[in-house]
């Protein structure tokens, strides 16, 4: 499904990805774990192809297709859905508009036809229950006065109605309370149909307990320093990202 | 002197009626009055001189009305080029409503002494309106009345015209009513539309003005407010550009607990200038004033705002603040703006803000992400942009009319 | 409360003796002998009074401005006298020994002491009195790396080269009224060459001082700042307390060639009439400075004295990422009057500019933001950010804002953000709660609501304009 290979990406001259490799299958969840500032968000913004993420080296392909290559719409209608860890309020644009547009793109780009109004709002309602949201939702403006959590579930909305292939969730856990998270990882679990694959990016395991992933990488420093199975987040939460600095040391000597 | 002024002023001497008092005195004024060039700080970024050179006749009316807005269920008051068509227009009215036609001359002394009271003597075009609108109306709502039926003037202007209106409103105390003054035409011609707007206490009025000449016409205009204690404004301008579109606005809040909301959407495409010269005078304390500017300026088109919120003295416990936002969305446009205060009272809390911009990049990111095309995602964000003022709009009828005439024309737009 | 604020603000001026010196001024009056007088006296080429009489012919035909938010007895530019100059500078002195001590104990009361052993280190000083320069110091060590510093007069002579190519480059011989009068009739300022490549090694500083009645001080500075070069140029502004108006009207002109940066900081302390509105200075000042690529100019002031002040520093962004700042507080009082503001002229690509002016408005004073931001067809991707702050302290005085934008580039930004506010009661009594008087008190909330602008002068001018406005708030509470 998703394979990038040695990337690199620099922002403002900077590198901040630097040799990334990571091979997602059809149907599996991999979580992306890691300090501040190790490239967790950045590596979501270069697949997305945000301005001033700028990729230097090697490749990014979903299900083959060149994703570097392709502009902002045309990777999300390739299938790649990023959920924002800060989603933009965008007053005066109701949710409905947007998801509407939203939607016919994505079907234009399957061949299919598009939704009639009343099949839309059939749609859409179920998708706003299902997150919990109430459908005076879907006339507000975009994420317009939303608190932290209706913003988060706004997104799982989204990625329920745009059906992607592979699914980014930019830690989505941030800024949640117990019974938000739960929210949010149910919407999540529910997309999970064995075809659909997830890259889940988090600082916390706490998302994990509710979305569990088949494998666990730890970024720093721009590239995956260590990756195993669900048991791997366990183990940083109970250490911390501290002795990924001793890592560091042992690498830098190494290479010397 | 101009041949157009001279021809003009030649005119105004000519007309005599029951308002006959006023227009001398407006007359003499215009007569020292000079000629606005750019020279003229108020008409700085706004040429007048193909004032002087088109040439324009008084016709016979002839032309279409202005378009109907659905589900509106107005009490209706037409005029076609500048003349009151009583045939489309209403007849009965419900009770504490009064609508007179300017010409049919009027008895009632608050009439004659309410007329160019409100608007201000430095309007060049509005000394001309003063003695020249022969055709117009007077609408008087009863105190405690409330007019649930919105009040639409409806005014369409032909090629060739030259035409003069005048609306004057009296509002009673606890009164309360909705006016929606509708002007449209896209050819040339030449009309001034003036409308004095008096609040009693406590009055409430709801106001549109949609400004919808466009291309060729020459549109020069003012909406006058005055608002006595505890009176309650909202109004609406939306402004397509023209030829040449000019409009000012006063809103005098003259007593005390005073409160108006004033939003405008500007739209402007091809060579169409539009230009609104907005001023909020805060003469008694304790008064709110809001108001809220958004442009997006296409092709060659030029918009210019001036701005102006002024606290007298003493006038303590404003609230005042001016929002004016643009986008500028091709090489060719302009905007010239100037949001200015002048405050002589220090317990107040005024604050404006002015900003040129592209569409918030941001914004972009995000839809685009979502599988919008970049020129999907421009749409819906210029067009969210100026829509977040229609939502506000109390009238659902005058919105949802709005709402595709905006998207069109901005789907139109030439932007770069 | 108003009544504590307003007397907290009142205060003595302390620049306002007069210095006995015996003086050699011409009588009141403007007509071409004057310029020719005035250019004899200087010693100038004929090119020079040329350029003069030129200006002087341009502003015969011109009518003086009045679109500014001012009200002020309109001047007679007869009455004036256009030159004046101590006798003991018949013969320029060669070195400081040579001054007259009466000048030199003038500048030491204003805390400028000109003796060798008590020169303040780091700074160079022109001073200019009436319509002369009596010194510069430093000016040898300086030419040691180039740096050309020195009287404008002295520059005509001996660097017409530089004088001829860039006077009135920025501002032209017919910009304004004002200006156009100071072409024909200037008398004394500074000049400043940077080379190439060289960061000054000193501040350089001017200072005016107004002493003779019935004059106007005409000075005219020309700064250029060759490629890659960096200055620090200060000015401060004094006169004595008189009765009658006096006119001062500047030209100062920046240069700020290629990767060149130019700080121009003022404080003006010009006497501002008594509470009434009764005589202080009619300030009239044309500011401009021109950047190429690359180039910074960065001005910043703050504007507490004259009766009137009428001053637009601006920058013309020509050269592509040029950058112009400007920074200003404005505190009137009394009957005073200011205008004051900015233009910020985009014509390069991603130019930037910023501006934060502070207005503060006491007594029965009024106090304007004027201001310009023009973005034009060729800024592409220009930014401009603007913050006009006003405070009004007290109920009979006036804060006002007058900013135009206009902008022709689709990917230009600008953004403009203005408040008004008062020092609240809330804010008095939180502070006196806490133990401070209420000087104390409304001096720290005034100084802090200036903070952004103070952090831009250069140290010592920090100090000295923390130092004007606390004498401003210096009072009788108590």
């Amino acid at each position: 499904m998703l394979k990038i290979t040695d990337l690199q990406v620099k922002v403002a001259d900077k590198d901040i990805i630097n040799g990334l490799n990571l091979h997602i299958k059809p149907g599996e969840v991999h979580a992306i774990m890691g300090p501040n500032g190790a490239g967790k968000s950045t590596l979501s913004y270069a697949l997305t192809g945000r301005d001033g993420y700028q990729v230097t080296r090697g490749s990014a392909s979903l299900d083959d297709q060149d994703l570097l290559d392709m502009e902002i719409d045309q990777r999300a209608t390739a299938g790649l859905f990023l959920a924002f860890q800060y989603p933009v309020e965008i007053p005066g644009v109701s949710n409905m508009e947007f998801l509407k547009v939203a939607v016919d793109a994505q079907r234009l780009a399957r061949g299919a036809t598009k939704y009639s109004a009343s099949e839309f709002l059939k749609l859409a309602k179920a998708a706003c229950k299902q997150v919990n949201l109430p459908l005076s939702f879907l006339k507000r403006g975009v994420n317009e006065g939303f608190s932290g959590g209706e913003k988060k579930r706004n997104e799982i909305m989204q990625m329920i109605m745009l059906e992607p292939k592979l699914c980014i969730l930019d830690e989505s856990d941030s800024g949640l309370d117990i019974d938000a998270l739960k929210i949010v990882a149910d919407g999540i679990n529910s997309q999970r149909d064995g075809k659909r694959s997830f890259l889940v990016i988090t600082h916390y395991q706490r998302l994990l307990d509710y979305i569990k992933p088949d494998y666990v990488h730890v970024l720093a420093d721009g590239k995956i320093v260590k990756s195993g199975g669900p048991e791997l987040a366990l183990e940083l939460e109970a250490q911390g990202y501290s002795w990924l600095e001793s890592y560091d040391r042992n690498a830098g000597d190494a290479s010397e | 002197m101009s041949s157009w002024l001279a021809d003009t002023i030649e005119r105004a001497e000519e007309v005599n009626d029951w308002l006959s008092p006023k227009r001398k005195k407006s007359l003499s004024l215009l007569k020292d009055t000079r000629w606005p060039t750019r020279k003229t700080e108020a008409w700085r970024y706004t040429p007048v001189n193909n004032i002087e050179r088109a040439r324009f006749n008084v016709v016979e009316s002839q032309g279409a009305p202005a378009t109907d807005i659905p589900h509106l269920n107005a009490i209706d008051i037409v005029f076609i080029d500048g003349i009151y068509n009583a045939e489309l227009s209403s007849k009965h009215f419900p009770e504490g409503l009064t609508i007179t036609q300017l010409s049919e001359g009027n008895s009632s002394s608050w009439a004659l002494d309410s007329f160019s009271k409100t608007k201000p003597e430095r309007h060049f075009f509005g000394l001309i309106n003063d003695a020249l609108a022969t055709q117009g109306c007077i609408i008087d709502i009863a105190a405690d009345a409330t007019i649930e039926q919105p009040i639409r003037i409806a005014q369409s202007f032909k090629q060739g015209t030259q035409t003069h209106t005048r609306i004057l409103m009296r509002l009673g105390e606890r009164a309360s009513a909705c006016v929606i003054e509708q002007l449209e035409g896209d050819e040339l011609c030449f009309n001034t539309s003036f409308a004095e707007y008096q609040l009693a206490a406590s009055a409430k009025l709801e106001h549109y003005r949609l400004a919808m000449q466009c291309a060729d016409a020459i549109s020069l205009g003012g909406c006058h407010f005055h608002l006595a204690e505890k009176a309650k404004l909202n109004s609406n301008l939306i402004g397509f550009g023209s030829q040449l579109s000019r409009v000012d606005y006063d809103i005098i809040h003259a007593g005390q607990f005073t409160d108006s909301k004033f939003n405008v959407i500007y739209l402007l495409d091809g060579k169409e200038l539009f230009d609104l010269h907005s001023a909020i005078e805060h003469t008694q304390p304790n008064g709110k004033s809001e108001q809220n500017i958004r442009c997006i300026v296409a092709d060659h088109s030029n918009a210019i705002f001036n701005g102006r919120i002024h606290i007298h003295r003493d006038a303590q416990k404003i609230l005042a603040e001016m929002n004016n936002r643009n986008l500028l969305m091709s090489e060719n446009a302009q905007i010239n703006t100037k949001p200015e205060l002048e405050i002589y009272a220090d317990d107040v809390r005024c604050a404006h803000g002015a900003t040129i911009a592209e569409i918030d990049k941001e914004a972009m990111f995000y839809l685009q992400s979502r599988g919008l095309s970049r020129n999907e995602a421009q749409v819906l964000l210029s067009f969210g942009f100026i829509n977040e003022l229609v939502d506000l709009m109390n009238n659902q009828a005058v919105a949802q009319w709005l709402r595709p005439i905006l998207k069109q024309r901005f789907a139109a737009m030439e932007v770069s | 409360m108003t009544e504590q604020l307003d007397e907290a603000l009142s205060r003595e001026y302390e620049a306002g003796f007069v210095s006995d010196v015996e003086s050699r001024t011409f009588e009141p009056g403007l007509d071409e002998d004057v310029i020719r007088r005035i250019s004899a006296m200087k010693d100038e080429p004929q090119w020079m009074l040329d350029w003069r009489l030129k200006a002087f012919a341009l502003w015969k035909k011109m009518p003086e401005p009045d679109w500014a938010h001012l009200q002020y007895n309109k001047m007679d530019f007869q009455a004036i006298s256009y030159y004046s100059a101590p006798k003991s500078m018949d013969e320029r002195p060669k070195s400081l020994d040579e001054v007259d001590p009466e000048l030199l104990r003038t500048y030491e009361k204003l805390g400028i002491p000109l003796i060798e052993q008590q020169q303040l280190a780091g700074i160079a000083v022109d001073v200019v009195f009436d319509s002369v320069s009596v010194v510069t110091t430093f000016r040898e060590k300086l030419l040691e790396q180039g740096v050309i510093f020195c009287p404008i007069s002295d520059a005509i002579r001996e660097h017409p080269e530089l004088v001829k190519k860039y006077l009135g480059s920025v501002v032209s011989q017919k910009d304004n009224f004002f200006s156009t009068l100071n072409c024909a009739v200037f008398t004394d300022g500074s000049f400043v060459y940077i080379p190439k490549g060289t960061r000054c090694p000193m501040e350089l500083s001017t200072y005016f001082r107004i002493n003779e009645l019935n004059t106007g001080q005409f000075e005219r500075t020309l700064i250029i700042a060759d490629e890659g070069s960096h200055v620090s140029y200060l000015e401060g502004c004094t006169a004595p307390q008189r009765d009658e108006n006096q006119l001062h009207a500047a030209v100062v002109e920046l240069i700020c060639l290629d990767g060149a940066e130019i700080k121009y900081s003022t404080v003006q302390n010009w006497y501002p009439g008594d509470e009434n509105g009764k005589g202080g200075i009619y300030n009239f000042v044309t500011k401009r400075g021109i950047c190429h690529t690359n180039a910074k100019i960065s001005w910043t002031q703050v504007e507490t004295g004259s009766a009137v002040t009428w001053k637009y520093p601006s920058c013309i962004l020509k050269g592509d990422n040029s950058i112009g700042e400007f920074y200003s507080v404005a505190l009137t009082r009394g009957a005073q009057q200011a205008d004051t503001g900015t233009k910020m002229i985009h014509l390069g690509k991603n130019t930037r500019s910023t501006i934060i002016s502070k207005g503060i408005s006491a007594g029965k004073s009024n106090n304007t933001y004027r201001g310009l931001v023009h973005m034009g067809k060729g800024a592409t991707g220009a930014r401009n950010f603007t913050q006009c702050d006003s405070l009004l302290i007290g109920d009979k005085c006036g804060a006002h804002t007058f900013p135009y934008v206009e902008s022709r580039n689709p990917t230009a930004i600008v953004e403009h953000e203005a408040t008004t506010s008062k020092v609240s009661d809330d804010q008095m009594f939180l502070c006196q709660q806490r133990g401070l008087d209420p000087e104390k008190a409304v001096s720290m909330i005034v100084n802090g609501f200036c903070k952004e602008v103070f952090k831009e002068l250069p140290m010592e001018f920090a100090v000295e304009a923390g130092k004007l406005l606390e004498i401003s708030l210096e009072g009788s509470i108590g």
